[in-house]
């Protein structure tokens, strides 16, 4: 209480609100899965008792075992691929004189507005065992690849992770004093040695990011080996956890959680070694110079041999798939044999649109990504400015609460929300509700949405804050008048980012829907097990045709900036 | 010439910039080998775009460059040489240390380019590094050295594979002010036992008074005066000149007499006439601007017979080594410094003849 006699502060209250507010979120999924894994039976039974014995089941299981090293192999392999095509693409977008750059700088990104169940449809539309172009080549009598296979899902997988490679990359390079190029071609090196020498190793704290952004992404990726592994009986942890998890068996129950908590602590630990190894990368840490524009390394003709092998990227493995699920969907059948336009239909779309189930996906996946987008970015925007503009006691704990979840596989929060509603009383209601589906993907991307707020805040100098508060305003009302309308900008990004994420995401929904709270995603996997990929070309295209339109609107109306 | 062999010519420099903009708008010098030139001026005077032409950093749009009898740039032969092959060493403003390498590999980068074995590369920098001071920090990385050791890295790098001509961008501007006084002495030192031409760019008129052979000052992409530091300070050619350097006051006037190597002049506010020493040809009826330093002014001039300025104190400000003011006078503002507080608040100011510099009216006063 001030000696002034103003009123009671809100301040603190609303502070350990939000605090106590996040880690329920956080905690909520993961709770009962380290809860179940010590117990002998389901969670909410009556019969379960304290055992280690999912545990020992686990690890003894030789089949669990070949999972791991299979996605060991795969995670390893997109990891290395996707890294390598995205720092070299964006040194060279970046730092040389190619032409077409800032068009092939859009083009690759793409693959970061899509579904990966979409990009791997797509592929599998493409280049599959009976895919349009694997049937041209064979034709044509070339060899032809084999998609459904631990490389081709890691090929798919580092096309989807390139653009995280990229745009860290690009931001480190952004950041990287120029003079220091210009030296390195002073003391006598070439455009190449240049990058080979100076350009490349100052990246290297940011591939430690991307890395391990990138590894566990791919540990938790379900959708490409679901898509191009399980056919062939390719089985990686996160198919396995999905399949066990929906026999749903006591055993099963107790295994899955196991295997999640298992996961969980590699993850964690790999996350907490990134941090540590960042922390020690100070050398990085230049004397800023003046802010001068970078000159472009000039390649000469190579250029246009750099520009072409890069369009071939792009054509290949973004933008031609892509163009597959259209075709697809609008074909009653997509062969190189027959001239796809006297195949031309519009039925996989009726078929979508006739379907009450499917409309209701559609409907069910805008308003979840609308609200859910709407009421998640709020939250993030509190829970950003108390962890970073308020002294409240515990902001640094909170913020690491925060961003635990990007060591949480989409699988795992679906399967924990799921438990949680099933073992807390009067949670039961929220089971397949949109609600609940809102508030697993709003724990699912509260990184994502910390990460395009948090940098912004950090921009507005505390001075501007300082100065309300001295002028007598209260930290929330600081809040509100000062901080929130300066970040107007950086919070339209985030809508549109959460809103894009939200519309993807699947992961976490499949243990969370039933008949009538579906969403594209689950619909979209539904559909392709039995088989009917026209239908599933059709929803990928309202899905992708959707994504296009909030990015644009996004950009043009909110200016929203959706890469850093 | 014979010593000409190793001259840094410039001849007829232009640089534009999106918008038609001329960054550099006919720039030429002369630098002499071994001879230490300062390009001076404020911000966007075109001084860093001109190292940047030389170091093969910006292309120009004209002109030629030349070290000796190599050709670094001639536009209108359409050579261009890349940075790498100008055999130039550059201090930045940023330092521009790699961070990711020692202070070793650092000064190593440019001899294992040039091929020079390994035996001679550690020689080198041991002498180099011990040049500067910083012998048996080779192990070091740029952060843990502080920021006067991190711009002496920076220039053992410039220098150690000796280069033809040393460029250096502000390289003392992120130094704090004592270090960077110390930093000047040392510096010229340095570049005096190599022996090496320097080219050196600020912003600090100071710095660049203290430490050149000669200065250019230039502004808005030209060079008003190019001479030695005591010339340019004793007799800028030019108002901007007189102003940008040191601190001046200006009073406008009409050339009445001109005597040998004097011209008389009345002052346009009280019709005072003045006496001045005078190198630019005058002849009686020129507008002219008379520059008068505010140290050379002598508050105490009650008994002075001619150049009698009346005066009034208008504000004062005590700045340790003397006292500085602000008067008012009927040609206007004058500032004028003294080492003893002066009684005001009326004060006969003396303007010594030789104190005097005569510019010709031709900018309006600011």
């Amino acid at each position: 209480m001030s000696a002034t006699g103003r009123a009671r502060s809100f301040d603190r209250p609303a502070q350990w609100a939000l605090a106590i507010v996040l880690t329920l979120l956080v905690a909520f999924p993961l709770a009962p899965i380290v809860y179940q894994s010590f117990l002998s039976d389901r969670l909410y039974e009556s019969t379960k008792q304290f055992t280690l014995g999912n545990y020992a089941l686990a690890l003894s299981s030789p089949a669990l075992w070949a999972t791991v090293l299979t996605t060991v192999a795969f995670v390893a392999a997109a990891t290395v691929i996707s890294l390598v095509l995205g720092v070299a693409i964006a040194v060279l977008l970046a730092r040389t004189d190619i032409p077409t750059r800032s068009v092939l700088h859009d083009l690759v990104l793409v693959p970061f507005y899509v579904s990966p169940l979409v990009l791997a449809f797509a592929w599998a539309i493409l280049y599959g065992p009976s895919g349009f172009a694997t049937i041209g080549v064979r034709q044509l009598g070339l060899p032809t690849w084999e998609l459904y296979s631990v490389g081709g899902m890691a090929v798919v997988a580092a096309v989807y992770y390139v653009p995280y490679a990229y745009l860290y990359a690009i931001g480190s390079l952004a950041l990287t004093d120029p003079q220091l190029e210009d030296a390195g071609r002073i003391a006598g090196a070439g455009p190449f040695r240049t990058l080979l020498s100076i350009t490349l190793p100052l990246l290297r704290p940011a591939l430690l990011g991307s890395t391990l952004l990138t590894l566990v992404s791919a540990l938790e990726l379900l959708s490409i080996p679901l898509v191009l592994g399980l056919p062939v009986g390719i089985d990686v942890l996160a198919t396995f956890l999905w399949a066990t998890a929906s026999r749903a068996t006591p055993n099963d129950y107790g295994i899955v959680a196991a295997v999640s908590v298992s996961m969980l602590l590699v993850i964690t630990v790999l996350v907490w070694l990134q941090a540590r190894i960042t922390g020690q990368e100070r050398r990085f840490v230049t004397v800023g110079g003046k802010a001068i524009r970078g000159r472009l390394l000039s390649l000469g003709r190579v250029r246009w041999v750099v520009a072409v092998l890069l369009w071939a990227y792009v054509l290949v493995c973004v933008l031609l798939p892509l163009l597959g699920i259209f075709a697809q969907a609008s074909t009653s059948f997509l062969t190189p044999l027959v001239n796809p336009l006297e195949l031309l239909t519009i039925d996989n779309f009726k078929q979508i649109f006739d379907q009450p189930a499917y409309v209701d996906s559609i409907r069910n996946s805008i308003i979840v990504s609308v609200v859910g987008g709407l009421v998640a970015t709020a939250f993030i925007a509190f829970a950003v400015l108390v962890t970073t503009r308020s002294d409240f006691p515990l902001r640094g704990v909170l913020s690491y609460v925060a961003l635990y979840p990007r060591a949480v596989p989409g699988i795992i929060v679906g399967i924990g929300f799921l438990w949680s509603t099933l073992l807390v009383p009067g949670l039961g209601e929220l089971r397949n509700t949109l609600a609940v589906l809102a508030v697993a993907f709003t724990v699912r991307f509260l990184p994502i949405g910390f990460g395009a707020v948090a940098p912004s805040v950090v921009r507005v100098s505390n001075e501007l804050d300082r100065a309300a508060r001295i002028s007598g305003a209260s930290w929330l009302r600081t809040m509100r008048s000062v901080m929130i309308p300066l970040l107007r900008p950086a919070l339209a990004s985030a809508f549109v980012l959460l809103f894009v994420s939200f519309l993807k995401e699947y992961a976490s929904a499949l243990f969370l829907v039933s008949r009538g709270s579906e969403v594209i995603g689950t619909t979209m996997i539904e559909l392709w097990r039995q088989g009917n990929s026209g239908p599933v070309a059709a929803l990928a295209s309202v899905q992708l045709l959707i994504t296009f339109v909030a990015i644009l609107i996004g950009q043009r109306l909110l200016g929203a900036r959706l890469r850093g | 010439m014979a010593s000409a062999k190793k001259d840094l010519t410039i001849e007829g420099l232009v640089k534009e910039f999106q918008g038609g903009v001329r960054a550099v708008d006919d720039v030429s010098l002369t630098i002499r080998e071994g001879e230490f030139v300062t390009l001076l001026g404020p911000s966007g005077c075109g001084k860093t775009t001109t190292l940047n032409c030389v170091a093969g950093l910006e292309r120009p749009d004209a002109g030629r460059i030349a070290v000796g009898t190599a050709v670094l740039t001639d536009i209108a032969r359409r050579i261009v040489l890349p940075p790498e092959r100008r055999d130039l060493g550059m201090v930045f403003q940023s330092y521009a240390l790699w961070p990711h390498m020692t202070v070793r590999d650092n000064l190593a980068f440019a001899l294992r380019l040039r091929k020079v074995s390994r035996a001679d590369i550690d020689s080198r920098i041991a002498a180099t590094l011990e040049l500067v001071e910083l012998a048996g920090l080779e192990k070091r990385y740029p952060y843990q050295l502080s920021g006067g050791q991190q711009q002496r890295v920076a220039l053992a790098r410039a220098v150690v594979a000796e280069p033809r001509v040393l460029l250096l961008d502000e390289p003392l501007s992120n130094l704090d002010a004592k270090v960077r006084e110390r930093a000047r002495f040392w510096l010229r030192d340095l570049q005096r036992r190599l022996g090496i031409t320097a080219v050196y760019v600020t912003h600090d008129q100071a710095e660049a008074l203290a430490i050149s052979d000669r200065v250019a000052v230039m502004s808005a992409g030209r060079v008003l005066q190019y001479a030695p530091p005591s010339d340019i300070y004793e007799r800028p050619s030019s108002r901007f000149v007189a102003e940008f350097i040191g601190r001046s006051s200006f009073l406008r006037g009409e050339v009445v007499g001109v005597r040998a190597g004097r011209a008389d002049v009345r002052l346009a506010g009280s019709g005072t006439v003045v006496s001045a020493a005078t190198a630019v040809d005058t002849a009686p009826g020129d507008r002219v601007v008379l520059a008068v330093r505010s140290e050379r002014i002598d508050m105490h001039g009650e008994n002075a017979t001619e150049n009698l300025v009346r005066a009034r104190i208008k504000s004062f400000v005590y700045a340790g080594a003397e006292y500085e003011y602000i008067l008012d006078t009927p040609e206007g503002e004058l500032r004028a410094s003294s080492q003893r507080a002066v009684p005001g608040p009326d004060v006969s100011l003396h303007l010594p003849p030789n104190s005097i510099v005569v510019l010709r009216d031709d900018a309006p006063v600011s």
